[in-house]
């Protein structure tokens, strides 16, 4: 019997509910219909419009092909050869993986890690599952750290004044700085550094104070806890004390501009214990609740139950309205340090007084499980008010603990400039990250260093500051070299090096050490030192090889700081720093200065795979933009191709068949005090009106291929530092933005628009309370969840035709939990390391060629098209390993078949790239290598044959090598990291020998993204292992299979997406209302 | 009318068909042979920079494979022996033997010896030693008799088709794992017959060998 899937139609949507993705999709623009209505992008199948057409290139490619009959040669294979090492390494088994406990040096805290090698080379990073601070989980910065040690722009000679040198020049060097260093007893020597908490590099700091005691040292980083700092200084009487949120205590959570959930306030451990809180498993666990005010959309804000949108400058308002709020709730103690601010500010935010009241009531209703968190880039004062709310829900002890960790005060670099104008310092080391490039603009630190006669720059790559710099020392990666640090939790953890430093660079240590007096450092030696103060193990060498073992000291983790909070100093800290910010207008705009998710500040920006990443809320990849909500752009009169009619409707604009489809944005020119920048815009919804945000980092003049250039050969987006000044690092307010109306608008690729899946119910979100109202199953062993939109009235399940039964020893299945995905994108990266994806550049993922196995998406979701606040949700997509998987019937050369244990497989070999796959694929998860992407520079692709042939040397090394690197004209996708699970069947084959017990263990591995998982919101498992937690997730009424109404039953489904609204907030009969809830159901 | 096609011609479609077929069943043939891993592999026997005989060591002194192939059971691949390992007897037997002069050398100057590679997987496919031998697949099956080999050749020709005759029928290969590194072993010698054993190895222990893509290409 013929069947029809009836695909829903676009229905006309009477409610008005709609998950969209862009707004050329929300609003349907004639661009967009375009572009949906190929299966590719445009021209997807050309080679490249006019230069080369496909006949020109065939008719080039028989000629080459003919001419290379002629040459060839015989057909044995070449002599290869087999080289064993001459004397036997411990622990080495030549092509087994090899794992090295260490950690990644980040500003604020060290990140404990694993490290797997390969025949002496890194290859894969994961987290400590050992450390508390990792549990096994990284981010996507740790991830992409590997391509950063391989980078082929890494500075790779020591340079004097720009010419070749070497280590014993720069160490002859060295000797003459400390006789020059001695005699004025360091007052013309100082230090640039980065923040960090090694105890070995505080330790040589001493050193270095007690030799010259009137040296410099200045810690200077873009991103700093500055702030935080000083007003601990003045509360807890010690500057070193921080605040740390204690989320497995907390029911409801406040957050203040804080993105917690990426990099700002407690690291990975913060993110696990939160969603440890979110996690439902059952119809009567309950579910922490997240209020965030932020001015742009963050990953945090996506995650949170009700949002409210505040210009960033206007969070210490948004403070004081919801402690006055919370005095009017019944929490008194507040009142005495409201007593300190001006009665104008109480009164600010009465607009939005609903919101921060209700929020206020339900946090001093849920005293004692309730905190506040303040962003680190917010003024002292609001972190002051901040921890007086958590002191008045009585959080201290509870929901937040005080912790020693954070860095001593040093030098400011304001100071150390002015130092510099003044002639004192004559030579300065620099190994903090490029201050040239980042520093505040009003320093002019340019300018200021040419005063200095020798400047030092310790660096990766010959950079803005290295191309200043009198000498430069190339750095080695952190896979190179020994080092420690503290972790988030202040234990310690080591650094220790898998490789010896592919260029010769030096650490940062062993510059410093080396200024100190120390000529020849034997490699652990630094650091065996300052272990010393940390074991308390009698044995110290059994000590120090479990230190290395387990990669940190089991229990150095320091007690809760006795640092009581101080109400009285808390009241007048907050009385002499308070400072009001004027509400945004028309004519004096806030540009919000942002840590960006690809190449936070800049450093990662010459890493292919962070600029390749889509940011995971505007889905731009190689570019900052301006971002700015809907209306504001109205407002300015700017325009861009997703929300303008006709945008590109001149002729220079319109892309040429075969260039793709991208996002034109308007210029704008943003200048304030005198200082201007340029920069295209990007419309992002959900952002605070007379607010607009900029992320930092972009438009780098030197520092690699990558980081300056994209493979168009335009600048890799805007440089915002010029508007950053000593005053203003974070919120500069009262700019003027002008749409340059002459300037060419700028052509974006973001990710966001293609594979449209013209909402099937793919998503799935409801508030809890519906939830528990609908829990369970009904007659037919659906739950509610399983009936969403289509899913509502399918046919019984009818095999067209019989597949090959599936009965192999294990059946492999994946799910993730929406509910626990913050869609960091640390799996993408962690795939993209573990598979080697390569990268496309930007105009080929303007052409939607980007090759990640995984793909974020991300939807906004409004109940009314004109609502300006509208809801996130994150879905990663990946190969569904369908049982009756579409792609498998319709490949006419068996290139992707099913394996018995339910893999849906891809040889690579027998591929011929029909690409009849990817077109029958309905979750659009196969990716095709249009070029020879791992082969060829990206800016030679259209060149074919005759582009340079190879890989840099150095990226060789990054390659996994049991996973094939792909070539071109192949597809491929998501494999569920089966090398993985042959590894682990093959281990147990060995363990099973001759027995019958070759079923692998219950959960004994992860895959890659499994594996990276902060918030451990994927699990993958053995379906017929009843154990499995994979198959406790499936068991459960959230679950559900994305478009099951085609019965291609796959291995991968989702659990669904809960909200915890707050009743009695404003909006809140909206919050996770989106869904096509089942017929005739719709509460 | 004189004939146009003498009579000679009344024969030729026939002989040209018969041609034709010789010549299209030799070339099927030879490209079958001569285009496989059965020519382009099988037999191939180069010299190695030290004459170092299988044949003396295992045959003659008793070494065990695992002796010098030391990782095969716990890896994928099988490690060729370091200078060191030779060394470890031939400090004392042989020391100062002309034949060994590149192993002395390589082990005290600590530069590897450039043993020419035989067998060779292609990179896209991922075998693994450590499976086979621990359950029972003996390195005679694939590599021949390595200990009556005075220089190591090429023995069989390790196709993909080659491989997979085994994965579809491992009784004709499986044995007790205790006999998987004795190349002269036969199912003979404790008084059964290979196939009827292998049957019930294979039954005993869940032998599944991978038949689908991913068992080897990933």
């Amino acid at each position: 019997m013929k069947r029809v899937n009836q695909h829903p139609t676009e229905s006309a949507n009477p409610t008005g509910r709609t998950y969209w993705r862009s707004h050329g999709e929300l609003h349907d623009t004639p661009e967009f219909r375009g572009y949906l209505e190929r299966e590719f992008p445009a021209g997807a199948a050309e080679m490249q419009g006019d230069e080369l057409s496909r006949r020109s290139f065939l008719g080039l490619m028989g000629a080459s092909l003919a001419l290379a009959g002629f040459g060839l040669s015989g057909c044995r294979r070449p002599e290869s050869n087999f080289v064993p090492f001459a004397k036997s390494v411990e622990w080495q088994i030549p092509g087994e993986l090899l794992h090295y406990a260490t950690a990644m040096p980040r500003r604020g805290a060290t990140m404990p890690l694993v490290v797997a090698t390969t025949d002496g080379r890194p290859i894969k990073v994961e987290g400590n599952p050992l450390h508390p601070a990792s549990g096994g989980g990284t981010d996507a910065f740790a991830q992409a750290s590997i391509l950063d040690l391989y980078d082929p722009d890494r500075s790779r000679s020591f340079l004097f004044q720009g010419k070749p040198s070497s280590k014993e020049k720069f160490a002859a060097w060295v000797k003459e700085l400390r006789t020059a260093a001695a005699a004025d007893r360091g007052a013309s020597l100082a230090f640039l550094v980065g923040d960090s908490n090694s105890p070995t590099r505080a330790r040589l700091q001493a050193e270095v104070a007690k030799q010259f005691p009137s040296a410099t040292w200045c810690v200077w980083d873009v991103f700093s806890d500055q702030n935080e700092r000083e007003a601990a200084k003045a509360v807890f009487g010690n500057e070193k004390v921080r605040v740390h949120p204690k989320f497995g205590a907390a029911d409801v959570v406040l957050a203040l501009d804080c993105d917690f959930l990426d990099e700002d306030e407690g690291g990975l451990e913060a993110s696990r214990d939160f969603m440890a809180k979110r996690r439902v498993g059952k119809a009567e666990d309950s579910m922490n609740r997240l209020y965030v005010v932020e001015n742009r959309y963050t990953i945090t804000g996506g995650i949170a139950d009700h949002r409210l949108r505040a210009p960033a400058g206007q969070i210490g308002a948004v403070a004081v309205a919801l402690a006055k709020a919370m005095v009017d709730a019944g929490v008194g103690a507040l009142q005495d340090i409201l007593s300190v601010v001006p009665a104008t500010e109480l009164k600010k935010f009465e607009q939005s007084s609903p919101w921060i009241t209700e929020a206020a009531k339900d946090l001093a209703a849920n005293a004692g499980k309730a905190v506040v968190l303040v962003g680190p880039h917010q003024p002292g004062w609001v972190h002051a008010l901040g921890w007086a709310i958590n002191q008045a829900l009585g959080g201290f002890g509870k929901t937040v603990v005080t912790a020693e960790s954070g860095s001593a005060a040093a030098t400011s670099l304001a100071d150390l400039v002015k130092k510099i104008e003044s002639g004192a310092i004559k030579t300065l080391v620099i190994s903090g990250w490029n201050p040239v490039y980042a520093a505040p603009s009003d320093l002019k630190f340019a300018e200021a260093i040419k005063k200095v006669a020798t400047v030092v720059h310790l660096g990766s790559h010959v950079d803005e500051t290295g191309a200043l710099a009198t000498w430069h020392v190339p750095a080695a990666h952190y896979l190179e070299s020994w080092g420690d640090g503290l972790a988030e939790d202040g234990s310690y953890v080591g650094t220790q090096p898998m490789i010896l430093p592919l260029h010769g660079g030096l650490s940062e240590l062993e510059v410093i050490a080396h200024v100190t007096g120390r000529e020849k450092i034997d490699g652990p030696a630094l650091i065996q030192e300052t272990f010393k103060s940390y074991n308390k193990n009698a044995d110290e060498a059994t000590a120090w090889n479990a230190f290395l073992r387990e990669g940190y000291v089991a229990g150095s983790a320091p007690a809760a700081s006795t640092a009581a909070y101080n109400g009285g100093a808390a009241k007048s800290f907050v009385q002499t720093n308070f400072k009001s910010t004027p509400v945004p207008t028309a004519d004096a705009f806030e540009v919000v200065l942002i840590p960006d998710y690809s190449v936070y500040d800049g450093r990662y920006a010459n890493n292919g795979w962070m600029q390749e990443m889509p940011d995971p809320i505007t889905k731009l990849t190689w570019d900052n933009a301006v971002l700015m909500n809907m209306a504001m752009a109205k407002k300015l009169g700017v325009k861009t191709s997703d929300i303008s009619e006709n945008f590109a409707k001149t002729k220079e604009l319109q892309p040429r068949d075969g260039q793709g489809t991208g996002v034109w944005g308007d210029i704008v020119e943003i200048s304030v005090g005198g200082r201007k920048i340029q920069a295209g815009v990007i419309v992002s919804p959900g952002h605070a009106d007379h607010s607009v945000s900029i992320a930092l980092g972009y438009g780098r003049k030197a520092g690699g291929k990558i980081a300056t250039k994209n493979t168009s050969g335009e600048a890799v987006g805007w440089d915002a530092y010029p508007l950053r000044t000593t005053a203003e690092p974070y919120v500069v307010s009262g700019a003027k933005i002008t749409r340059l109306a002459d300037a060419k608008p700028h052509l974006f690729a973001t990710t966001q628009q293609y594979f449209h899946m013209e909402g099937r119910a793919l998503v799935r979100e409801l508030p809890i309370e519906t939830y528990k109202h609908h829990a369970g199953f009904d007659e037919h062993g659906k739950s509610f969840v399983q009936k969403f939109g289509m899913d509502s009235h399918i046919p019984p399940a009818a095999d067209i035709y019989t597949n090959p039964p599936l009965n192999g020893i294990h059946k492999w299945g994946m799910a993730i939990d929406l509910n626990t995905c913050t869609g960091c994108n640390a799996c993408v990266v962690a795939c993209q390391a573990e598979n080697n994806i390569p990268i496309v550049g930007k105009e080929q993922v303007r052409r939607g060629r980007v090759m990640h196995w995984i793909r974020m998406d991300r939807y906004y979701s409004t109940i009314d098209d004109k609502d300006a606040d509208p809801q996130v949700l994150m879905q990663p997509v990946t190969c569904h390993h369908c049982e009756s998987a579409p792609c498998e019937t319709v490949c006419p050369v068996n290139a992707t078949i099913h394996t018995e244990e339910g893999l849906n497989s891809m040889a690579y070999n027998r591929c011929i790239g029909t690409r009849y796959c990817a077109n029958n694929c309905p979750y659009k998860v196969r990716r095709f290598n249009y070029f020879d992407y791992n082969q060829r520079p990206l800016d030679q692709l259209v060149w074919g044959p005759f582009a340079e042939k190879g890989m840099e040397e150095t990226l060789k090394l990054a390659k996994n090598p049991n996973v094939t690197v792909r070539m071109r004209g192949v597809m491929e996708k998501c494999t569920f990291c089966v090398q993985r699970i042959e590894e682990a069947k093959i281990k147990q084959l060995r363990v099973a020998r001759d027995s019958n017990n070759v079923k692998v263990p219950t959960d004994s591995f992860k895959v890659a993204c499994q594996q990276v998982c902060p918030t451990e919101a994927i699990v993958f498992g053995d379906l017929n292992d009843p154990k499995s937690k994979v198959v406790a997730m499936k068991k459960q009424d959230r679950d559900y299979r994305m478009l099951e109404y085609l019965n291609i039953k796959p291995r991968l489904s989702y659990q669904a997406r809960l909200r915890n609204p707050n009743a009695k907030m404003p909006g809140a009969a909206k919050v996770g209302m989106t869904s096509d809830f089942p017929h005739g159901d719709s509460h | 009318m004189a004939n146009i096609f003498p009579k000679w011609t009344n024969a030729l479609p026939l002989k040209v068909l018969v041609g034709a077929m010789v010549t299209v069943t030799a070339l099927a043939g030879g490209v079958t042979y001569y285009f496989t891993p059965k020519y382009t592999r099988a037999g191939y026997m180069p010299s190695q920079p030290v004459p170092f005989s299988h044949a003396i060591h295992v045959n003659q002194v008793g070494l065990d494979c695992r002796y010098c192939h030391s990782h095969v059971e716990r890896a994928a691949h099988s490690n060729i022996p370091t200078s060191q390992t030779c060394m470890n007897c031939h400090t004392q037997i042989k020391a100062t033997s002309p034949r060994l002069e590149v192993v002395r050398k390589s082990y005290e100057t600590n530069t590897p010896i450039n043993w020419v590679r035989i067998h060779k997987a292609p990179d896209y496919v991922y075998f693994n030693h450590s499976a086979h031998v621990n359950r029972g697949v003996s390195c005679v099956s694939c590599h021949g008799k390595v200990n009556e080999m005075a220089v190591v050749w090429h023995d069989q020709p390790q196709s993909m088709s080659w491989c997979l005759d085994c994965h579809r029928a491992p009784e004709n290969h499986l044995r007790p794992v205790e006999y998987v590194t004795n190349l002269n072993w036969k199912a003979e010698d404790i008084g059964k017959q290979q196939v009827a054993m292998g049957k019930d190895l294979k039954t005993a222990w869940n032998v599944q060998p991978p038949l689908t893509c991913n068992g080897c290409h990933r």
